[in-house]
This record gives structure tokens, sequence and C-alpha cells, in this order.
């Protein structure tokens, strides 16, 4: 019961040199525009991007009335089909999926790598969408919460969280989704313990977290709750 | 049904005490449940909130004209420019919280405040093409700040000399304008101490705990004329919708508000809040729909948590082990702004009746405390039953035996609608086991590592109480149910249809729910104090048997003709005390050398009236049990006492529980009908959270033999305690 496991005591040996700077600072940190500013020379698109779904009114606005941010075109496969999209370069793939391509279903918990809400799974990875630029993506497949269905169906595990009330609020739902769905890719019928360990990145904070494995155990097949 | 039917078996039912899927499972698995911060409107800005970076400090000026001229900045607001006052300032805010009480509390129900009073107070706001211009403009922002003293320490905060935030003082104002403790006598505690052969003094302390819900509050206001919608994230949508009408200077059928999918609240979303006003005044200004998110830092700082505080207990005790006096005295770290009482509970499950207690709610310049979770309880629960638990092995009793002799009972002046604390515990003991891994000698295994176990009981009040609902049926025998309640993770929307389904004898496939929306539905209480069940379920049984008397009498509607029924009851236990009851047994296991605490079993015994739907309803207690835990042995803020900076914001700073943290919560339900709510449920949702520190704690205890008196019980405290 010691917390996360490279995290450690909270009051003795937390590095405080960077939560000492007023909040101001800190949210400055955390702009991705300065920090990306230059990163890549915009591969120009001729014509507008295809991207098979309607276009989003901000990003439009934004193309007419700020002063121009460095963008790429790159080519992703998201759900089994291939699109080409221009992005601003600072864009987060997660931005990209719900700003720009419609794909609401992973969720911003913290925008900075902590929750795991974001996950989304990049050529069959589990990875978090608000620490993985747009850019990054390019050539690759991305799943979504939005992509588990087949011919309508909803897959085992999806089935498995239903029935076994997996999803309390479900605004960690999404993530906890595709990290299981990754898990069970590799390791079809992983034990309780695997499975905990492969999703110590995804917090339920209704802590519904004995639900969610048994879930995850159930779809494998494997006892569900066992340890 | 009469209340003399209680605590008999239950009998079985057609939908309502069987696992029932939730009716938007589905939505919820695919990604297709829509939160506030899912729905886009054409042309919709985003917005961010400037905060303070001091803990206490005077604004000179503000020079907004840099982030205006930033090309995409729509509009810019700030304590010059807009005088807001939000009013949620009791459980839920609305009805529940008189306009007269909110004219009185108006001076701490701060928007853009000047002198800013904690570090993440919102200073300003920007309205922008896109979020990213948005947080740029924020940095173009420019404030002249003079810094005044702060002060942290909500016991420090009192003393003379205190840096003052508030010029009445640091002691919060009640709601009648008054600077003075709560709290109060019964009994005479002078003479129970008299009484007493040994009288037993300690002070324990608890940590502000973040409700950190994983969806961020977040606010997307668009006017239509002298109309505002308003999407927002809120445990209550009639009362944020009363709420926001005032604050706004509007009707209440003026302002929609729309919140169906929730990713949770814990408290941290009663009622309305700034966000919504902020978003409905960038809005207004920039003649655009308005979407405001805060980062999980601004939530994290700039919404609340559970307060901290520090607690002072004296009891006594007679020779056969009978509390004679209890005494508390409290301080309650309420940070610079009053989102609620800073009670205490705890005190009240034991029958001892000379108890005097006496809690300072203080203004710190900290960030603001309010409701998480039986906002009370677990720190209450944690003193207060340490403290008992610690007593029964100083009179060389169990602590089963020490709490069965002394917990509180219905008496003849003072009825409850049924008991059942007693079989909670007696019960939990025996599924426990609690005989072979309780140590009658603490801190007797041999080590490293060793085992001990601990256990916490509890009551909490499961009152009836107003709300409504309507029910409608058609010739095609489809029935539409119309609540405003919000699912913000228990089940709402799925209780509400199988309530509905039940008592007009139907499947749950010919009922559907319209919910989440001013617009379309009655008043409903809120998702708060644990009521949506007992109150507006209520209501929808009380709707359900006048649609089918209505159909009893005229017979199916015919053609497009419907039939509606709807029902406001305002049902009364007529004095007796309704309760739910629960009881905690804990096992745990520490490594002596390495700090290191594990808990290996820990059972849930509950007694929350009749089930209605047992799957969520057991998942509530798990959930509520390991945010119990979380607070035993994690969750913090800490403060730099010498810059006022909180420390451990986030997730990650403050340790909240991962799937490796958390052992199987076992739960077992007693069930009963007492003849009120519907078919007898009680309260579940809150009661699952109040034991599991004291519990914790005392499990501890009884492993390493060292009473840890402040939360969380970090590995750092534990070392020191064993060093």
């Amino acid at each position: 019961m010691d917390g996360k496991p490279e995290n450690g005591d909270n009051s003795g040996s937390v590095d405080t040199s960077r939560e000492n700077e007023p909040e101001t600072q800190r949210e400055s940190d955390l702009t991705r525009r300065g920090f990306l500013e230059g990163t890549g020379a915009a591969l120009v698109v001729a014509g507008a991007p295809k991207l098979g779904v309607a276009a989003i009114p901000p990003a439009t606005v934004v193309e007419q009335e700020v002063a121009a941010v460095p963008k790429t075109a790159i080519r992703v496969t998201v759900n089994g089909a291939q699109q080409r999209v221009e992005v601003e370069d600072r864009w987060t793939l997660n931005e990209l999926l719900r700003d720009h391509l419609e794909l609401t279903g992973s969720k911003i918990g913290c925008n900075r790598g902590e929750c795991g809400a974001c996950t989304v799974l990049l050529d069959g990875e589990p990875v978090y969408s608000c620490s993985t630029l747009a850019v990054w993506a390019d050539g690759r497949e991305i799943v979504t919460v939005e992509g588990l269905e087949r011919d309508g169906d909803v897959s085992a595990l999806q089935q498995a969280f239903m029935d076994h009330n997996a999803p309390q609020c479900g605004f960690c739902t999404p993530g906890q989704l595709m990290t299981a769905t990754a898990l069970l890719d590799r390791n079809p019928r992983p034990t309780a313990d695997e499975t905990r360990e492969a999703m110590v990145g995804n917090l339920c904070r209704c802590s519904n977290y004995n639900a969610i494995v048994e879930a995850v155990l159930a779809a494998a097949g494997t006892s569900g709750g066992a340890a | 049904m009469s209340p003399q039917q209680a605590t008999g078996p239950i009998g079985p039912m057609n939908i309502v005490g069987h696992n029932v899927p939730r009716i938007d499972s589905y939505e919820r698995v695919t990604g297709r449940a829509t939160y506030t911060g899912d729905v886009r409107l054409p042309g919709m800005l985003f917005a961010r909130v400037l905060r303070s970076p001091h803990p206490h400090a005077r604004i000179r000026s503000i020079d907004t004209s840099r982030a205006e001229a930033l090309p995409g900045v729509r509009a810019v607001v700030t304590h010059e420019t807009h005088e807001l006052i939000y009013s949620s300032g009791s459980i839920a805010g609305g009805r529940q919280y008189s306009d007269a009480a909110k004219d009185v509390t108006r001076n701490v129900r701060y928007m853009f405040d000047n002198p800013v009073r904690f570090v993440g107070q919102p200073v300003a706001a920007v309205a922008a093409v896109d979020r990213h211009v948005a947080e740029e403009a924020l940095e173009l922002i420019e404030i002249d700040y003079e810094e005044l003293p702060f002060v942290i320490d909500p016991e420090e905060a009192l003393e003379p000399g205190a840096p003052p935030i508030w010029p009445e003082g640091n002691l919060a104002l009640d709601g009648s304008n008054q600077a003075r403790p709560s709290g109060g006598t019964s009994g005479d505690p002078e003479a129970g101490f008299r009484a007493a052969d040994q009288v037993f003094e300690d002070r324990y302390t608890t940590a502000f705990v973040q409700d950190g819900q994983m969806e961020p509050r977040s606010a997307l206001a668009q006017w239509e004329g002298d109309k505002v919608t308003i999407y927002t994230p809120t445990q209550g949508i009639s009362n944020c919708r009363h709420d926001n009408a005032r604050d706004l200077g509007l009707e209440d059928h003026q302002v929609q508000i729309i919140c169906k999918y929730m990713g949770g609240g814990f408290g941290d979303k009663n009622g309305s809040y700034y966000f919504d006003l902020i978003a409905a005044t960038l809005a207004k200004e920039a003649d655009a729909p308005v979407l405001l998110e805060l980062t999980r830092k601004d939530d994290w700082l700039g919404t609340h948590g559970r307060w901290h505080t520090i607690q002072d207990l004296r009891v006594g005790v007679a020779r056969d082990g009978t509390v004679t006096a209890i005494g508390l005295r409290a301080y309650s770290g309420m940070g610079p702004y009053l989102r609620r009482s800073g009670g205490i509970s705890g005190t009240d499950a034991y029958a001892c009746p000379n108890v005097e207690r006496v809690i300072y709610p203080v203004h710190t310049n900290r960030m603001v405390s309010g409701n998480f979770r039986a906002p009370s309880d677990p720190q209450g629960y944690f003193a207060m039953q340490s403290m008992m638990d610690d007593i029964a092995y100083k009179v060389g009793m169990d602590p089963v035996d020490f709490t069965l002799k002394n917990m509180r009972r219905p008496t003849e002046e003072e009825p409850y609608t049924n008991y059942s604390l007693e079989e909670c515990i007696t019960r939990g003991r025996e599924l426990f086991d609690w005989e072979s891994r309780w140590r009658p000698e603490p801190g007797s295994d041999s080590g490293p590592v060793k085992r001990g176990a601990g256990m916490a009981f509890m009551m909490f009040r499961s009152g009836v109480g107003p709300s409504s609902a309507i029910v409608r049926v058609n010739s095609d025998e489809r029935y539409t149910l119309f609540v405003g309640v919000t699912d913000i993770g228990p089940g709402a929307k799925t209780t509400m249809a199988l309530i509905a389904a039940e008592e007009l004898g139907v499947p749950l496939s010919q009922v559907e729910v319209v919910w989440g929306d001013t617009d379309l539905c009655p008043y409903s209480v809120g998702e708060s104090g644990s009521r949506t069940t007992t109150q507006t379920g209520y209501a929808v049984v009380q709707a359900a048997l006048d649609l089918k008397s209505q159909i009893a009498e005229k017979g199916m509607p015919r053609g497009d003709d419907v039939l509606i029924a709807s029902a406001t009851p305002t049902p009364s236990t007529q004095g007796m005390r309704r309760m739910c009851f629960g009881a905690h047994f804990v096992e745990v296991e520490a490594d002596v050398q390495l700090g290191h605490v594990r808990i290996t079993k820990y059972v849930a015994v509950h007694e929350s009236g009749r089930i209605l739907n047992p799957l969520p309803a057991k998942d509530q207690i798990r959930g509520a049990a390991l945010q119990g835990i979380g607070q035993a042995l994690h969750e913090d803020l800490l403060y730099d006492p010498r810059n006022g900076h909180p420390l451990t914001a986030g997730y990650y700073g403050a340790r909240h529980l991962t799937h490796m943290d958390v052992p199987e919560i076992e739960v077992t339900f007693i069930e009963t009908d007492d003849g009120f709510g519907p078919y007898g449920a009680k309260t579940v949702g809150e009661a699952g959270i109040i034991m599991g520190p004291a519990a914790v704690a005392n499990a501890i205890f009884n492993t390493i033999g060292h009473r840890m008196k402040d939360l969380p019980i970090t590995r750092e405290k534990i070392l020191g305690a064993l060093a």
C-alpha cells in the first residue's frame, strides 16, 4: 500500500523545486507552444485536407485570424480508416482526435501524463494521447475506444465491462479499455496481478479497481477476482 | 407501508434487488457517452483562467491590453470589468440554502476577488479562438501585486497577531454572520468527567484530501437573447440553475442547465461554482459560445477538497469501560473562502450523553475546503475511533467489545426507523474472523513483517425529503420518466428507470428516461448527500402509483393521447432517526524495517436498507472504502510554510491509489425495509468512505504497537514512530 512504484513518500522526497515556482510560471511550463516552436519545418499540403469528417469550426477560425503556426501534413490510420491531415506541430494526438476528428471518446483527465484517461493504441501499444504529439503519429495506426466495435458488435472486453459494472462515472473507462485491450492482445490469459501491473497507469478515482480487474479477467476467460 | 413492518426479512421483487446492467452501459464503453467537455457548438471559443501566484496579495493594477490585442482573443474579464459573486454555499446550493443566508455570506464567495487570498485563486479569464491562443493571452496579462503576510496553519491563524485574511478576523462567519465556533454541549460534560475513573487526552490531525474526480471542471455557455444554456458538470442541475440565475440576475426559466454524463463528483461538483459564471460572462462579452476548461492543476487548486483538521479529544471512562464524557476541541482549515461548514462528526456514534464539542472553522491562505463524500465524517471518525480504540487497549478490553458497550443505540426518547448497527458489527467480526486476526498484544508478531487487525463502525443519516418526478405513457405503452438527475457514477439513471418499471409492473425496456436537462425535467434534489435514490426515487414511486391509478380508471391512452402523472412527495419519518449503518474490519501487514503497509483483508458490512441494484451498490462501497484507504495512507496537500505554495497538487503528488495499491474489498449487505424511501432503500454512496481511515489506523496500531495520530500514515511516519 505505498503509492506508485517510483513515487516516494509525499512529505520527504518530493522534488519541490518546480512546485515552488509561482502558479503562472508553472502554467507556462505546460504550454506547448514555446516548446514546440520550430520543431517542424512545415510540410505544406496543397489543398484542403480530406478528413472524412465535418470540418471543425475552431480550427478554421484559427487559420484565418491567428498568426501562422508551424503545420505538418501527416498520414494516419484512425480506427481502420487512412487519413491525410494537416496538423499544427503543437497539437497533441489527443487534440487531433478530440478537436479535429470528432473522436471525443478518449478523455482529458490531467493533460500531463498522470491519469491515463486519454490512452489510445498507437501501433497496438497503449500511449497517453495527451503526451504524444500528433506529428509523431505520422505513418502509424491509431485505435481509439470508438474503434473497438467490430461490425456493430462490442468486443468481449467491452461486454465484460458492461456486465461487471466496470464504469462508474465512466470517464476513465475509455483509457482502461484501451490498456486492457493491449494487454489481452499480448497476454490473452493474464493473472489478476499481471492485469493490475499492466493497468497501473490508468487511474480510477471512483476507485472501481476491483470491478475493472474482474471485467478484464472475465473477458480473458479466467476466473474473475481470483488473485 | 408503515414503519411497523420494519426490519423483517424483505420479500423478493420483480426488478428491484436483481443485478440490472446499466441502461446506458453501451454508451459508457464505446465513447458515445457525452460529457460536458465533449460538446462542440458551432463557432465556440475556448477559455482559460489566470490564477494568483501568491498566497495573499493586493492587486495594485491589471493590464490586459496586450492580451486583448493578441489576434484570436475575443474577451478578457477581471475584477475590474465584472463583479461576480457565486452563491452556492451549502451542501448543494439552490433551495437548500436560503437567499437570506446567501446575502449574509456574500463576501466569502469569491470570483476575481481583490486581494487574492490563495495560490490558485482566479484573477482573470480569457476567451479565444482556441486554447493555445487563450493560454498565450494569459501570459500577456500584466499584474502588479503587493504581497501581504499569509498564514497556512489554522491554529496559528487564530493566534493574536496572525495576518488577517478578512477584516472580521480569521474565524469563519457562520450563516448568521457570527464569528463563533460550531458544536455545542449535551448532557453535563463536567459531571461526566468527574464520574470518570480515568480521563484520556490526545491530539489527532487529518490532512486535506482533494476530491480529485477524473473529469476536471468545465462549463460551456451559450446565450440566445436573454436566455443562457450552460453545459456544466454539476451534482444537481436544479440547484445549479437556481444559483446561476440568481448570480446572473436572471429568472430560473432564463437558465438551462444540461448535465447528463459526468466524470465523477464526490462533492466537488455540488451546486454551481465560478466556472459557470466565467463561461456565461465571457460568452456574453464575446457574443459566442464559450467552453471554459480547467486544467488539472486549475481543478486541483481552484476547486476544493476535504477540510483538514486538528482535533484535541478528551474522553472520560469508568472502571467498567463505560464512556462517561467526551470533549472535542478542533480546528478545521477552510482556506480563505467558506464553501462548507467545517463540521466534524464522530462523537454522535457513541451513547455517552455528556458531550462538549467546540469546532473552529478557520480561514487560512491555503486553497478552499469543501465537500468531499461524507464531508464531516472520515476525519471525525478517524480521530474519535482511534481515540476509543486506544482507550479500549488501555482499559484492557477488546476494541469490538468496547464498541458494543459504548456505541449509540435507540432509546425511548430517540427512536430509529430501524437499527442494525450491532448486527453489522457482529456479522463483520464473524466474516472477518476477528479472533484469529486480532492481536491481544499489539505489535507482538516477531517481524520484520507483522500483521494485525482493526475495526471501525458508523451510522450516517439517510433522511427522507422532497423531490419530483413525472411519468407519461402513450398508446404504444411506452413509458417516459422525466427526472432531473445526473449520472455522476452510481447509476442514477438506471436506478430511476428500474424503480419506475417495478412500480408500473412493466419490463425495464418499456421505460425511457429523460434526464439531466432543466428545460425538460422537474426539480430534483441533486446528487449530493446520498439523496437521489431515497428522495427522487421515492418521487418516482409516487408518480408511478398515480399513473397506475389513472390507467386503472381511464384505461390506456388511445391514438395521440397520453396520460401523465407527477409527484412531489414530502415524506417524513415522524421524528424517528433514519440511519444507515456499517462496520469495516481490516487486516494489515507492516514491514517494520521499510515502513511499508499493505492491506491483506478488508471486510465491509453495511445496512443500507433494501439494495435496489446489488452490483453497482457493491461497487459504491468498494470504491468508497478504497478512497478511505487513500485518505488513511496516501493523500495530502502539503504547503511550503515559507512561501505559502502548494507542493503536492495532482494525482502524482497526492499519490492517489492506482490498480497496484488496492486490496479486494469484501462487501456484505444486511437488507431491511423500514417502510421509508423507495422500497426501504437507504443511503449507500457516502457510507462506505467513513470508516476506512479509522479502521486502517487501528489495524496499524494492532500490528506495530504504535498509535499513528496524523493522517496520512506514510512510510516515513511509521519509521519515525518505530525509530
